[in-house]
């Protein structure tokens, strides 16, 4: 699993600073909620798509696998506007179900603004390590040495609850509990929660005093491993994700596909 | 360099324990056996590493002082064990030495003086908590961080620490997560070397780990230990008699029983450590007397009853190397003689992880009254094997219990649930109720319902079950009843009524065991049973297993104790890089008589 997410190639994107970059994602997050022209949002997913599979340094099929799960957001973003949206000029209609022109675009341009809001979170996600993230936090943006170190020692707790639940199920079905009438049904968060939490909430414990035996404390002065300078990459990262941006709002003026207005108002 | 705590947090559970400043208070609440040098205790503290005086505390909640007015000094340069029985407060001690309590754990404690030492380093026992970064490097670094050394001088620190203790990695930017557990624990001491501790702490640091594990964590401690002070607080000291100054013995209470040089103390107490559940070199040979293999490696014939043992194969039986022709045929001792019907027979069994073979079985048989330990590296696929005999992974090729041979994952694990019993590392995970009692009567129910439920098991029965029939009040209480006789049985009689996860360490075993074979099933399928328990838990669970086997069940165990292979075995089964490479018959009969720990389980 650990293997899955290494990235094969290492690019500007990578070496960029996450105290930059993130302020940077969270802008084009934005951009994206702020955009209402279904041309806007379908160039933004366009651009951002093509992005993802050219920067993220991955091979084609892990950012195709990674990024089929967005088929499903798109589907489900879309198909209860285009459904059950209002709108005047109907183009079918059964029952509680009608489609007309100004739900199904307004669907598709929530479909299309779903994909680019992932496909740019996955981009942070795959070009950014946790640890260089928090690392440039702490350094650039002051965040409490206390929360970024929990938040780094929660993440390599996770692994290993991850194995007690496999373990647990396995005893359960050794010992033949959780199955069967629905009853059993209702315990089954019982019968996992209390264990795993147990033995989670034990080892939380011990690896927070093993952390102030090591003399962490989180008022005092502290340097840093890794440094987290601020470097040409940063300014790489800055001009390719506005350009990127700027590219797809200036596509969607020129070359309108769709031609129509504010999904807010009547398209 | 030392600071000094004068009667740290007063906290009012303490008022009415007896004011230090009463006469009788002034006297120490035990008497203390004296062995060895008495210490000069008018000498300036500055010879004291630690030093506590008239230390009392209490955990919230628990009805008794932990300690009442100890008293304890520890000179520079010293090398002290502290030894005692599970629950006296020595791992407490030791973090109140360490300076983790009161100062990052907070804990009502009253003291006349508490010098603890400036810079400590502690060792915990569980190799994986103590990590909170995902890199070996990044984990040094973390320690050279919280001390603000310059990032340019980390590197050669941290190379310098993996050196110490002898863990050469060519680049130190490894997963935390790939390292054995032994190498994590060497790990946990480096990163406490980087402090540069005047005392070094170690808390069990080898009850978690291999034989393996343990010996390259001792190496590593005497190496880096130098002259400085090291407390250690072990349930298992063969590896460090030798080399501790010092040894403290603490009663039950926490009061002090013995104090001295080791042989001293060790000789005078050798019965208060066998009663306090201490792993001390000898405790094998009283528990079962001296290895029988001497005796009967004299006339290698005099076991060959089965005639399968060559007289050199015979001569090391447990030790010697893997035997091609064991590992193609391993034929039992008494398969060919006697009538007896395997209750498992491999052929050509491999057990599938993500569609990969984790563990191959060429072929092999367990008989009732068998014993096997299964032996071999961690990793090499032995819990895969188990879990592959539960049918809780997939498997390839013939498995039989007892003469019929499921087929498919869901037929195997019915005929697994039927003919076999397995217990778990954790015996917390396998816990499902909230009562002592409830817990073993759910296996008994459980039968039951999925006896009456036998009627009805077609495909349709199995995606719309009916009602669960319940079994009628008759059979309930005789359900009840059996369970109570098995809690009995287990010494867990008075705690009925408790809450599984609220009975001390070894309890929770003995019911994890309780609960799996209360409904007698033939084969009894055991992960690692001994691991990290004390002494005497882990003979309560050698006699339990050992009268299971004697009484025609079959137990196959995981275990890295070679002492269990050579004293209790009847086969050898040895495990490696996935496949099991030999199964050895240990010479020891499946109908050998009972062979218990001479002590009585409490």
């Amino acid at each position: 699993m650990r293997e899955f997410f290494v990235p094969t190639r290492i690019n500007w994107l990578h070496r960029a600073n996450p105290a930059v970059k993130l302020p940077l994602f969270i802008l084009l997050f934005g951009v994206t909620v702020l955009t209402h022209r279904i041309d806007a949002s379908f160039y933004l997913a366009c651009v951002f798509l093509a992005l993802l599979f050219l920067a993220s340094g991955y091979p084609l099929w892990k950012t195709a696998l990674l990024a089929s799960g967005f088929a499903l957001a798109f589907a489900s973003a879309s198909l209860t506007m285009i459904l059950f949206g209002k709108g005047s000029e109907v183009w079918w209609s059964l029952g509680p179900i009608s489609i007309s022109k100004e739900s199904f675009y307004r669907g598709l341009h929530l479909g299309f603004r779903s994909i680019a809001f992932g496909c740019q979170g996955l981009l942070f996600v795959l070009t950014t390590s946790s640890t260089g993230l928090f690392y440039a936090l702490m350094q650039r943006l002051k965040l409490s040495p206390k929360y970024a170190y929990s938040f780094m020692a929660s993440l390599r707790l996770m692994p290993m609850a991850l194995d007690e639940l496999r373990i647990r199920r396995d005893a359960l079905s050794v010992r033949g509990a959780g199955r069967g009438s629905s009853a059993s049904l209702l315990r089954l968060p019982e019968l996992y929660a209390l264990p795993l939490l147990a033995q989670s909430i034990r080892r939380a414990q011990r690896t927070a005093v093993a952390m102030e035996v090591k003399r962490f404390d989180a008022g005092s002065r502290r340097t840093y491993y890794y440094s987290s300078p601020i470097t040409r990459n940063d300014g790489a990262a800055f001009l390719v994700l506005a350009g990127a941006a700027a590219a797809a709002l200036l596509l969607a003026h020129l070359l309108p596909l769709f031609a129509l207005g504010d999904m807010r108002m009547n398209p | 360099m030392r600071s000094t705590v004068e009667a740290n947090v007063p906290v009012p559970v303490l008022k009415d324990a007896a004011k230090p400043g009463q006469p009788a208070d002034k006297e120490p609440a035990q008497t203390q056996d004296r062995v060895g040098p008495s210490r000069e205790e008018e000498e300036g503290t500055a010879e004291y590493a630690a030093e506590v005086r008239n230390l009392r505390m209490k955990f919230p909640g628990t009805p008794d002082l932990l300690f009442r007015d100890l008293s304890l000094n520890i000179r520079r340069g010293e090398k002290v064990l502290l030894l005692g029985p599970s629950g006296c407060g020595k791992s407490t001690l030791l973090q109140v030495l360490g300076g983790v309590i009161p100062r990052v754990t907070e804990v009502p404690l009253k003291a006349e003086l508490l010098q603890v030492p400036d810079s400590a380093g502690l060792v915990f026992q569980d190799p994986d908590t103590q990590f909170c970064m995902p890199y070996v490097d990044e984990e040094l670094a973390f320690v050279l961080e919280n001390l603000a050394v310059p990032a340019e001088d980390m590197r050669p620190r941290i190379g310098q620490a993996l050196r110490q203790v002898g863990l050469e990695l060519p680049d130190p930017h490894v997963p935390i997560g790939s390292l054995s557990q032994g190498m994590k624990q060497r790990l946990a001491l480096a990163s406490v070397l980087l402090l540069e501790p005047d005392v070094l702490l170690l808390d069990e640091p080898s009850a978690l780990l291999d034989p393996e594990g343990r010996r390259t964590i001792w190496d590593a401690v005497r190496r880096a230990a130098g002259e400085r002070t090291v407390i250690i607080v072990e349930h298992r000291i063969e590896e460090v008699l030798d080399w501790v100054d010092r040894v403290v013995l603490f009663r039950g209470d926490g009061s002090i029983l013995a104090d001295g040089q080791a042989a001293e103390v060790f000789a005078r107490c050798r019965d208060r450590m066998r009663e306090y559940g201490i792993w001390h070199p000898e405790a094998w040979n009283e528990a079962y007397g001296e290895p029988a293999g001497e005796a009967a490696l004299a006339q290698p014939g005099a076991y060959r009853a089965g005639g399968v043992l060559e007289p050199e194969e015979a001569a090391a039986p447990g030790t010697g190397p893997a035997r091609g022709r064991s590992a193609a045929a391993p034929v039992h001792p008494a398969a060919e003689s006697a009538a007896a019907l395997p209750l498992l027979r491999l052929e050509n069994f491999r057990v599938l992880r993500g569609g990969k073979s984790v563990c191959a079985v060429q072929s092999a048989a367990v008989l009732p009254g068998d014993l096997i330990a299964l032996t071999g590296p961690n990793g090499a696929g032995k819990s895969s094997l188990l879990l592959g005999l539960m049918g809780l992974l997939a498997h390839e090729g013939s498995c039989e219990y007892a003469g019929s041979r499921p087929s498919g994952r869901r037929a195997m694990r019915e005929a697994a649930a039927k003919h076999a019993a397995f217990v778990f590392q954790n015996p917390e995970f396998q816990f499902v109720t909230n009562r002592v009692l409830d817990e073993v009567a759910f296996t008994l129910r459980s039968e039951a319902e999925s006896a009456l439920n036998a009627s009805h098991s077609g495909a349709f029965a199995r995606w719309f079950p009916r009602r669960r029939p319940r079994p009628d009040a008759g059979a309930e209480a005789l359900i009840a009843a059996q369970a109570s006789a098995c809690l009995d049985r287990f010494g867990l009689g008075g705690y009925a009524e408790r809450h599984p996860y609220l009975l001390s360490l070894g309890q929770k075993r003995r019911l994890s065991v309780a609960s799996a074979i209360v409904s007698d099933k033939p084969l009894v399928l055991l992960d690692e049973p001994t691991f990290g328990q004390d002494a005497r838990n882990a003979f309560a669970i050698l006699d339990l297993c050992e009268r299971l086997r004697a009484s025609g069940h079959a137990v196959l165990m995981i275990t890295h104790e070679m002492e269990i292979a050579e004293r209790l075995a009847t086969q050898i089964w040895k495990i490696e890089d996935g496949a099991l490479i030999s199964a050895e018959s240990t010479g020891r009969s499946p109908t050998a008589a009972l062979r218990l720990s001479k002590e009585e389980p409490s």
